[in-house]
């Protein structure tokens, strides 16, 4: 396996987008790179999230009436692994920061997002390109991970952004979205608006870089890990070049580093869930903090200055 | 092949920041057809699903409890109409008891009256009968001194005769204290 890795020439060469068997094809091949492997993913990773969630939502729907009490039971694994999933996040994750009524509205996008990010990151942990050097399939049919694509992280992060800054005009309109910007300090004592172009300006870069940071966050933790892990299981065809095939070092090192690779691919399953939960919480920590009860703190805040400066006076 | 050819070679690699237009309209692409699906085939299934059995075991639960408080209630009227029933029974006890001691007392009363009626009578009965043996005692005593004294003097004794000496032996008698 570590020489077919050593066949991408490199870690990122693994890592990276690159492109599928489809692309061979003349007429696909014309439009570009429309059929990289990670577009390819991307597909698959659409098609088998919408497809397994509305296999778990059959299972989680409330059954007929002549069913009794087995009407509210959900059956299945995934169904349950998914429902479970659901209810965490929701009562213990997103409600207790966005509220009742704010989650049951951004419930739809942030699962989805939750979700469609978890799939493409398991999906990823698949060695599908491997598979096919195995099989002598030497055309990239299928594999990588595509959320270790800046592209693909951006375009979700710039979904993020028209969400949080939708929430803002709703809740706040455009005169209380601007004020949010200057963190309420219109309204302190007028020295303060001395630092009101400042505010204004990092509060106004800041809308653009949390979308952003989203987009990287996930990119930098998805394409870290795989080539550390790719890094890591070449490390035998690398001794391999300065030990003798077969000796006893090199069985060390491929022993070791198999060892370490294999544990760090459950790391890897970990990280998988734990990116797509952290794009989807700070999301809605975004979006929480353009709300009406965040501003009114911000407000609280400011009058504490205020008078703690007018104490000064 | 070395390390460091290794490292020359991932120089030639494509840059991972490389903006890819295409890679990037796919993900908006994909992502608003999953979300689309989802939004209005998925989420709303499965949070009904989740909101009916949440209000399935509310619902349950404050039956239960319902339940609960009905049957404590219940308990509660139970129990004070039985110790209602207890006080009464109490009180019908005592009640006739009270009855019993006072038709007791009653007739033990009327028995203690009417036993002191009988003795009374009894004993005027017996002062009667007394006075009437007496009066007998004195008419025969009278009647035999008579014979008595007729046969010693030997001669007929008149009726005044006979008063006198009658009068004058009730009169010893009385004395004598028959």
């Amino acid at each position: 396996m570590s020489n077919l890795l050593l066949a991408a020439d490199s870690p990122l060469g693994h890592v990276l987008n690159g492109k599928s068997m489809w692309s061979e094809i003349s007429w696909v091949g014309e439009i570009g790179d429309v059929a990289s492997l990670h577009e390819v993913m991307l597909v698959l990773g659409g098609i088998l999230l919408v497809l397994g969630l509305m296999f778990a939502a059959s299972r989680i729907r409330t059954g007929r009436d002549g069913q009794g009490n087995e009407r509210y039971v959900t059956r299945g694994r995934l169904a349950q692994i998914v429902e479970v999933i659901v209810v965490y996040l929701r009562d213990e994750m997103v409600q207790p920061i966005l509220g009742e009524k704010q989650t049951r509205r951004w419930l739809p996008f942030l699962f989805s997002i939750f979700f469609f990010i978890l799939v493409l990151n398991l999906v990823g942990l698949l060695p599908l390109q491997d598979l096919h050097h195995f099989f002598g399939l030497h055309h990239f049919l299928l594999g990588g991970t595509a959320t270790a694509n800046i592209n693909v992280t951006a375009s979700l992060a710039l979904f993020a952004f028209v969400a949080i800054q939708v929430h803002s005009f709703r809740e706040l309109g455009f005169l209380g979205w601007l004020d949010h910007l200057t963190c309420g300090l219109t309204k302190g004592p007028k020295g303060l608006w001395l630092v009101v172009p400042i505010v204004f300006a990092v509060e106004f870069a800041g809308v653009f870089i949390k979308p952003v940071a989203l987009a990287i966050r996930l990119f930098a933790n998805m394409m870290g890990g795989h080539i550390l892990l790719a890094t890591i299981i070449m490390l035998p065809s690398m001794a391999q070049l300065g030990l003798e095939p077969g000796s006893g070092a090199w069985f060390g090192v491929s022993i070791a580093t198999g060892s370490f690779a294999v544990a760090l691919t459950f790391l890897e399953l970990f990280v998988a869930f734990l990116q797509a939960f952290v794009f989807m919480f700070l999301t809605a920590v975004f979006i929480s903090l353009m709300s009406h009860e965040e501003h009114e703190d911000e407000d609280h805040d400011v009058d504490e200055v205020a008078a703690e400066v007018a104490a000064i006076h | 092949m070395s390390f460091a050819i290794l490292l020359a070679a991932a120089d030639g690699a494509p840059d991972p920041m490389k903006l890819n237009l295409w890679v990037a309209g796919t993900a908006l692409l994909v992502f608003a057809i999953a979300f689309s699906i989802l939004y209005f085939k998925v989420w709303p299934v499965i949070t009904k699903g989740l909101d009916d059995r949440n209000d399935k075991i509310l619902g349950e639960i404050k039956a239960a409890e319902d339940a609960r408080s009905q049957a404590k209630q219940a308990l509660s009227e139970y129990e004070q109409s039985l110790a209602q029933a207890r006080e009464q029974a109490q009180q019908t006890i005592a009640e006739a008891k009270a009855e019993a001691q006072r038709l007791g007392d009653e007739m033990k009363a009327a028995n203690e009256r009417e036993l002191a009626e009988r003795m009374a009578r009894a004993k005027a009965d017996i002062e009667s009968a007394r006075r009437a043996a007496v009066a007998d005692i004195h008419a025969n005593a009278s009647e035999l001194a008579a014979a008595v004294a007729s046969r010693i003097l030997k001669r007929e004794i008149n009726p005044a005769d006979q008063a006198g000496l009658v009068s004058e032996a009730l009169g010893e008698l009385d004395e004598a204290g028959v």
